[in-house]
Order: structure tokens, then C-alpha cells, then sequence
């Protein structure tokens, strides 16, 4: 196996140099951090995933979950993990000092979360999902609820899920039918079945607090009758300890990909003894659960950007070290009396090891970006708070899909950098192409992002997320202008975002003439389209810091480091970018052949 | 009971070691620090003997400038619990142990723990001539140590073929090796509590340096590497007679 997965020089520079993480920690909320606690403490996170993740990755693979005799046994590491997980701040790690957190910085705790999913993608859900469910309670459950199981599941003795599909209710929610009855003393007696629930049971765990979507008896049909939950496998009884609550683990489900990862079915009350407690207040689950979706949906971005570098850097090696071929000359012509060179000195290998470079890099620093935003929008008030709010929901989509399906196209290309030998089972690249394929599909598929961005981000408030946006990119492109082996990248920036402009006023009147069908027909192809433009800003902004960082001397990197962020960039520019034209023309053909018509012709 | 942890600040192993281009220092451009992995086993096995129930008090102490500070923090993060940096550069292994001797006199340290060697320049020297100056025992390579009262220890020390139990009073140098403890590696809490810890910046006795490092020399690079077919095996006889191999 590869013994490289991770860049830890290049994390440090999309955190400092390029997303100003420094700026961030003169905040208040984070005065009890520094620049080198943050460095002692990501290394810290490196030590503990190259000891306790990364050396079972592949035996995670080879000994997946499995369901027996009604129990979901999952890798024994898993248990350990979750132990330190706590003490790592990786759960709760966030949140405020009052709510038994660190403070620590969102963007510091995805980082680290990076770290862990390039090591081994299969365990940073378990602490992840127990965090996010820790923080909607903490966000909106009352005292008591926060009290009775937040401090259980910070310390990483109980597990946490969020418990949204079911059979029929996968990427509708307002289908969903697990159905919540009042009780007289507050609770709700629970009954229904989720499915697909990652982490939803593990042989060891003394319980798993589970972040319940349903329907209030009664409730208004849609989004609008959903209610949020707190559900346990075991509920607390007046004057201490637990007995159980009637959730039952069906199955678990065998997949291609993150075999390690639990994903149950769970049956709850078919008993008639589960007991829920409310969140917040009927009929507004949808809003509270989009708290952790939300923050799951930048995890999923930055997991399939993790697994995109954990590949590349298993590539990387093989190209240097496997010799196929003579380099061809000047001339054309090979000669056979050469020794054979090492493939990486074929242009065509090195193009795919640019792609995947170009993908993975261009991909965390997009997720960085959103991550310090969430940060910016939790530190700052008034419009200023509203702005990153805005900028971040408009961003989400597209940092959960750019990386699930270009992190894709990477791994691809790893693959195929170490020819048959890659889809061999003895080299890890398969399992990387394996385990890559669930980013666009959980935590609401590419499709359903590609809706959510044009449908409902771009035209939220009149644009104005679009407009914060075209800001900000303005501003990095004019910075760039000023050097000159910069200015032609940005400038084509500056024409990508006007074809953006074009694009939107293309398709813009339908939904103005309430054909929102053709409106959101070719969302996806949107997707690709806005997707591939953002990471191209993401590149200007490494490449200018770069730049700027070779100019002034700045040895914290090597003159390499920084040369190699500049030809990467121009490498994206040369090699991407090109295509948004094709999707432009795509997205702007008046032609709709994806429409169902009467006659089908799809058969 | 007062332990002394010398750590020194190295360059991360994984890091390519390049000089400067008259050869004369180590460049130290995109170059990652860590604390020497070998001083790492003493300070955890410092703090094993704080979870043993014992009155410990750690003392961890890097002789450097400011830029070896992130390597005592780091130290106070895993649980020393103050740290002293004596405002010098190391020049040599001489010098370094004089000046951790001269800070260490006459503070009553019971314990005084380095690494066995540190992973940059492999010299291995500077605990024995710690405990020359202060005119303690030394027990070299430690593998195992535990202590029998405030006043003696019973050490493991691995010898050619097998290891030496040996027993010595306090205060006592010991040089540590692997199996002496597990590393620990710091959590959040830890990290955050290391930077309200003391570290003091103390200034170097007046010692002059011993030696000077005149240069430094790359090995000769490795010769191409040669592929041969699996049908050219007397190819390969030949080639390896020529070069006077076989
Ligand atoms: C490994 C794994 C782990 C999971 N973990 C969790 C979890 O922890 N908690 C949880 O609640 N769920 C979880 N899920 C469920 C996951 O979120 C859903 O599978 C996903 O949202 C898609 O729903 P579905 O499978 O029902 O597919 P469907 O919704 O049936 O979708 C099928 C196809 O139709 C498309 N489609 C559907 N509706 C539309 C539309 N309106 N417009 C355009 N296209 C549409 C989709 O994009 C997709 O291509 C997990 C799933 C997997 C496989």
C-alpha cells in the first residue's frame, strides 16, 4: 500500500495562505487559538490516522460490516476510534464552552476531518455524524433534552445518526411516513422504518442517539408536517441508566464502496414501545435537520475530495516507481537499446496525474472556502453575518457535488495511471474508485444539488448570493491581473463568468414564465458548468498566493511548492475550462430532449 | 519528584534534506519541524510515572531560538508541565550538553531524560556528557525504567544480543530508546491547556562553542538503475563481473 495520503503542506497553505485562516483566529470566539496550536494539533490528527485509521483501510474493505443475529458488527477499530475521537475535539469540538465544546474553529475541525477521510474513508462518519447530531440538539433541543444525552455522545460512549430515508422517501422528504403519536406526558411514541442509516448500529455501542425525521399524527401533508426527533436504540430512565427503546436493527446493507460504514435499516416501534423525544417545535423538523445536512453536505464534499488525494498520491508512487517504454524523441522514433523509463516521464501519464492534482487540490480548497465562511458567518452580525450565510448556502451544493463527481474522474485516472495493476485487488486503487462512488449519491445525489443550486440558490433573494459572489471573484481576479503570468488566466475568469451571465439569462425566463420544468431540465448540466468555474477561482486565488509568495521570498514553502501551484493552475485552465463552452452551448440549445413527452422514447 | 525532559526540535523525517548552496547549513525553506521521536519516549515515560500516582513535576527544555518554541509547546501539550528554552543556538553536541548542565545545577532534578540519539545529526553524545558535567550516573539506551523508591531505579538497557538490567541511584541521565513508553499524542484539551503552561526563556551560560561545522556533503548520488529482462540473466552475470561485483 501507498505510504503517502495526504499533502500536509499543502492543507497548511489553503488554510493560511489562501483562505486566511489567521485572520479568522483574531476573533474573539477563538482567542484561545493560535497558529501553532492549530499546527501541533492537525499533526496530532495526522499521527492518530496514520496509527488508528490508515493501517486498516484495506481490511475494512476486506472484513466489511456485518449483520448477525440481529446485531451490526463493524470493525473493532471502530470502538477505539470513537474513544479518542472525543478527546480529539472531533466530536463537539465546536461548539460553545457553555455547551461542554472547545470553540474550536469549523474550518480547523474539517481540516481535520480531511485528514482522517484520506486515511481511511470509512470511520470519520461515525464521530462526524455524532457531532452533527450532538449539534442539532445543542442548537435546538431544550435543556433537558441537551442534558439527557449531549454530554454521552461528546464524550463518544454513544453514537449519533440522522435517520431521514425511507423506502419510499429517499430523495423527497415530504413523502416521509414514520409517524410520531403525543403522549401525555410530552414524549411521542414513534413508529416506522429508516433505511440506509449510516452508522446506524454498531455491536458495541452502549447507544446511538438517533436524529428522527417524522410526522406528527395529523400533521399537514409536504415538507411542512415534518418534525424533528431525538430517537435512542436506548432510553434513559428516571434515576439513571437505560433500557431499551424498541429500535431494531433489520439489516445492514453490503455495498461496492465504504464497506467499513454501517448502513442499517432500522425498524422503529414495532413494538409499540418507542419513545421520541421533540426537537424544537412540531412541524419544523425539515428547517432544523438542514443544520446538519447542510454541515454533512460539505462533509461528503470534502470526504470525496479526501479520497481523490489519498488515490493521487497512491498513483503518484506507482509512476515513479514502474518503468514501461522508452520516452519518445525529438524525432519520434524509440530507441530499443534504452533502458525502459519510468512512466511518469510519459506525457500522457502526467496529464492524468495533473487532472487528479488539479481535482483534489482545486476541490478542498473549495470546501475550505465554505468552511471558512460558515466560521465568518458564526463570528460575524447584521448584514455582514447574512452575506456569508448567503455565500455559503449558494456554495453548498456545489462543494458537496464537485468533489463527489470530479473526485470521481480523479480516482479514474489513478487508476488507469497503474494500467491492469489498478483494477487488480491487490493494489488500493480499485478500492478508492469503490468507496468514491457514494459521494453523489448520499446526502442528496448530484441531481437533487443540481436543482437545489439553480432552482433555489441562484435566484434566492433576487440573486444577491450570485452577486456576493460575482464579488468575490472580481476581486481575486483583479488582484491577479496585476501580475503578468497571471493576467490571461484571469481574464479568462472574468469571460467564464460573464458566459455564467449569459447562461442564466438563457434560462432564467423560464422559470419567470413558470416553466420550471424546462427550467431545472439540464440542472445537472448547470452543475458541471457553474462547478467547473468556481474551481478555476479556487486555482486563481492558490496561484496568486503563490505568485505572491515566490516574489516576496516566502520561505515557508519551497520555490517548487509554490512553481507547482502555478503550473497546476494553468494546467486546469488549459484542461477544464475549455469545456464549460461545450456545456454553455448544452445548457443553451433550445432543443429539450430530456423532457418526458406522451410518447415515450426512452425504451 | 522533578524530571527534566531534553527535547531537541528536528527536521521531520519524511522532509528532503537539502543545504544551502555553499553547504556551509541545513536550508531550511518548506522544511517541517517535529520534536526528536527518541526525546518523545522520555517525556511520555515521565508522564507514566505522573499516572503511576506519582508527585511528578515536568520540566522540558530545548536549547534554541524562538523557532523551536512550537517544539516545547507541542512538549506541554502531551502533558510536561513547564518548559525552559535557553536562548542559544545548538551549536555542537559539546556545547549543547554545557549549557543543559549549567541550567540543570542546582535545581534538584531527580530525573533527567533525552532520547538516545536525535534523528538529525545522529550524534548520540550529549547525555553522557550531561551526566559527565554534572557528575551523575548515566544508563544508555533505556528500554524500560522504573523506580523502586525516591532514591533508586531499575533500569532495561539494550546490549548487542539481548539487554542489561541495571539498578542506580537517583538523580540519575538516562538516554532513551523505543519500548521505554508509547508515544502520546496530544488532544485538543492538552493543547489548549499547553498554551496557558509556563515557558521560560532563559539566557545561555557563557560557554564558547567547541566546533564549527565547516560543510556539509551530499552522499554521491545513486547510479542509474539498470532493467534487465527476465531472458537477459547472462547479461546481467556479465554486467556484475565487469563492475567486479561477482
Ligand atoms: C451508503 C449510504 C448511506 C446513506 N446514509 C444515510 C443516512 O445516514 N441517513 C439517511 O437518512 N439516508 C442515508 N442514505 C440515503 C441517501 O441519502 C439516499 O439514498 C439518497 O438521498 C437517494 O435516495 P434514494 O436512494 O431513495 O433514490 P431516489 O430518490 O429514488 O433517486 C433515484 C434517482 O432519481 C433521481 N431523482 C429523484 N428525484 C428526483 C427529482 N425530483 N428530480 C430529478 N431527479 C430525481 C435521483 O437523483 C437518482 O438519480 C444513505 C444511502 C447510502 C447508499
Amino acid at each position: 500500500m501507498a505510504d503517502q495520503y495526504i499533502s500536509m503542506d499543502t492543507l497548511r497553505y489553503l488554510l493560511y495562505q489562501v483562505h486566511g485562516l489567521e485572520q479568522l483566529l483574531e476573533k474573539p470566539r477563538f482567542q484561545d487559538f493560535d497558529k501553532e496550536a492549530i499546527d501541533i494539533y492537525l499533526n496530532s490528527v495526522k499521527s492518530f490516522s496514520d496509527e488508528e485509521l490508515f493501517p486498516y483501510f484495506r481490511e475494512m474493505d476486506e472484513k466489511p460490516v456485518v449483520y448477525e443475529d440481529g446485531k451490526v458488527i463493524v470493525h473493532p477499530q471502530i470502538q477505539k476510534i470513537m474513544q479518542q475521537s472525543s478527546e480529539m475535539g472531533l466530536i463537539g469540538g465546536t461548539f460553545d464552552y457553555e455547551q461542554g465544546g472547545m470553540q474550536m474553529p469549523y474550518t480547523v475541525l474539517t481540516a481535520a476531518y480531511f485528514i482522517m477521510d484520506a486515511a481511511n474513508n470509512h470511520v470519520p462518519g461515525y464521530p462526524g455524524l455524532t457531532d452533527g447530531a450532538a449539534h442539532l440538539i445543542v442548537s435546538f433541543g431544550e435543556q433537558e433534552l441537551q442534558e439527557m444525552f449531549v454530554p454521552k455522545m461528546i464524550s463518544g460512549d454513544w453514537g449519533g445518526t440522522m435517520c431521514l430515508t425511507e423506502p419510499q422517501a429517499g430523495s423527497s422528504l415530504s413523502d416521509i411516513s414514520t409517524t410520531a403519536y403525543p403522549q401525555p406526558d410530552g414524549r411521542y411514541k414513534i413508529k416506522g422504518q429508516k433505511i440506509f442509516i449510516s452508522g446506524g448500529d454498531t455491536q458495541f455501542s452502549e447507544n446511538i442517539v438517533h436524529l428522527l425525521l417524522a410526522r406528527v399524527e395529523g400533521a399537514p401533508p409536504g415538507t411542512k408536517g415534518v418534525s424533528l426527533f431525538v430517537v435512542p436504540k436506548n432510553r434513559p430512565v428516571p434515576g439513571g441508566g437505560l433500557e431499551p427503546n424498541d429500535v431494531t436493527s433489520v439489516a445492514d446493507f453490503p455495498k461496492m464502496g465504504q464497506r467499513g460504514y454501517a448502513t442499517v435499516h432500522l425498524a422503529f416501534g414495532d413494538q409499540d414501545d418507542c419513545y421520541g423525544w421533540l426537537v424544537g417545535e412540531e412541524n419544523k423538523g425539515l428547517g432544523y435537520m438542514f443544520q446538519m445536512m447542510n454541515g454533512a453536505r460539505i462533509a461528503v464534499g470534502r470526504a470525496g475530495a479526501a479520497v481523490a488525494t489519498a488515490a493521487y498520491y497512491a498513483s503518484l508512487q506507482y509512476a515513479n516507481e514502474r518503468p514501461q517504454g522508452r520516452k519518445l524523441r525529438s524525432d519520434g522514433k524509440k530507441d530499443p537499446s534504452e533502458g525502459q523509463t519510468l512512466i511518469i516521464n510519459h506525457p500522457d501519464v502526467r496529464r492524468m496525474l495533473l487532472l487528479q492534482k488539479a481535482i483534489w487540490e482545486g476541490s478542498l480548497s473549495l470546501v475550505l472556502q465554505s468552511a471558512v465562511l460558515y466560521d465568518w458567518e458564526t463570528v460575524s452580525e447584521g448584514e455582514e453575518r447574512e452575506q456569508h450565510r448567503l455565500l455559503l448556502e449558494l456554495l453548498t451544493p456545489v462543494t458537496k457535488t464537485y468533489p463527489s463527481e470530479m473526485g470521481r474522474e480523479s480516482v479514474s485516472n489513478g487508476l488507469q495511471v497503474l494500467g491492469g495493476y489498478g483494477f487488480c485487488s491487490e493494489f488500493v486503487l480499485q478500492q478508492y474508485y469503490r468507496d468514491v462512488r457514494i459521494m453523489a449519491i448520499y446526502e442528496g445525489t448530484t441531481g437533487i444539488q443540481s436543482l437545489d443550486l439553480l432552482g433555489r440558490k441562484i435566484p434566492m433573494k433576487q440573486g444577491q448570493a450570485l452577486k456576493l459572489l460575482a464579488a468575490d471573484m472580481q476581486a481575486t481576479i483583479k488582484e491577479a491581473m496585476a501580475y503578468d503570468e497571471l493576467k490571461p488566466y484571469a481574464q479568462v475568469l472574468g469571460e467564464k463568468m460573464q458566459l455564467n451571465q449569459k447562461v442564466l439569462e438563457f434560462l432564467m425566463p423560464f422559470a419567470m414564465k413558470g416553466d420550471y420544468e424546462r427550467f431545472l431540465s439540464d440542472a445537472t448540466v448547470f452543475m458541471e458548468f457553474f462547478g467547473t468555474i468556481l474551481i478555476a477561482w479556487q486555482w486563481l486565488k492558490m496561484a496568486l498566493k503563490a505568485k505572491q509568495g515566490l516574489l516576496t521570498g516566502d520561505k515557508t514553502y519551497t520555490p517548487e511548492f509554490y512553481e507547482s501551484k502555478i503550473h497546476t493552475m494553468k494546467f486546469y485552465f488549459k484542461y477544464e475550462m475549455p469545456k464549460t463552452n461545450a456545456l454553455a452551448q448544452t445548457l443553451m440549445d433550445e432543443e429539450v430532449l430530456t423532457i418526458a413527452r406522451e410518447k415515450e422514447l426512452i425504451g | 519528584m522533578k524530571i527534566l525532559v531534553c527535547v531537541s526540535h528536528v527536521p521531520d523525517t519524511t522532509t528532503k534534506i537539502q543545504f544551502e548552496s555553499d553547504g556551509s547549513a541545513l536550508n531550511k525553506t518548506g522544511v517541517t519541524f517535529v520534536i526528536n521521536p527518541y526525546d518523545e519516549f522520555g517525556l511520555s515515560r515521565a508522564i507514566g510515572f505522573k499516572e503511576e500516582g506519582k508527585s511528578v513535576n515536568i520540566t522540558v527544555l530545548c536549547v534554541g531560538g524562538p523557532e523551536v518554541e512550537p517544539t516545547l509547546r507541542k512538549a506541554l501539550a502531551i502533558g510536561a508541565d513547564d518548559a525552559v528554552r535557553i536562548n542559544t543556538q545548538a551549536n555542537d553536541p559539546a556545547y549543547v550538553a554545557a549549557q543543559i548542565a549549567s541550567y540543570a545545577e542546582g535545581k534538584e532534578f531527580d530525573l533527567i531524560f533525552t532520547g538516545k540519539e536525535s534523528i538529525d545529526y545522529n550524534g548520540s553524545t550529549v547525555p553522557g556528557m550531561l551526566a559527565e558535567h554534572l557528575l551523575w550516573p548515566f544508563v544508555s539506551f533505556a528500554t524500560k525504567m522504573d523506580l523502586q523508591d525516591e532514591e533508586r531505579a531499575v533500569l532495561h538497557r539494550e546490549v548487542d544480543g539481548g539487554e542489561e538490567v541495571v539498578e542506580t541511584s537517583l538523580p540519575v541521565v538516562v538516554s532513551c530508546q523505543k519500548g521505554i513508553a508509547e508515544w502520546r499524542i496530544p488532544n485538543m484539551r492538552g493543547i489548549m491547556a499547553a498554551r496557558k503552561k509556563p515557558l521560560a526563556v532563559v539566557s545561555p551560560a557563557e560557554i564558547t562553542p567547541y566546533f564549527q561545522t565547516v560543510r556539509y556533503n551530499y552522499p554521491p548520488p545513486k547510479g542509474e538503475c539498470v532493467y534487465f529482462e527476465p531472458d537477459q540473466a547472462g547479461k546481467l552475470i556479465e554486467t556484475l563481473a565487469q563492475k567486479g561485483l561477482i
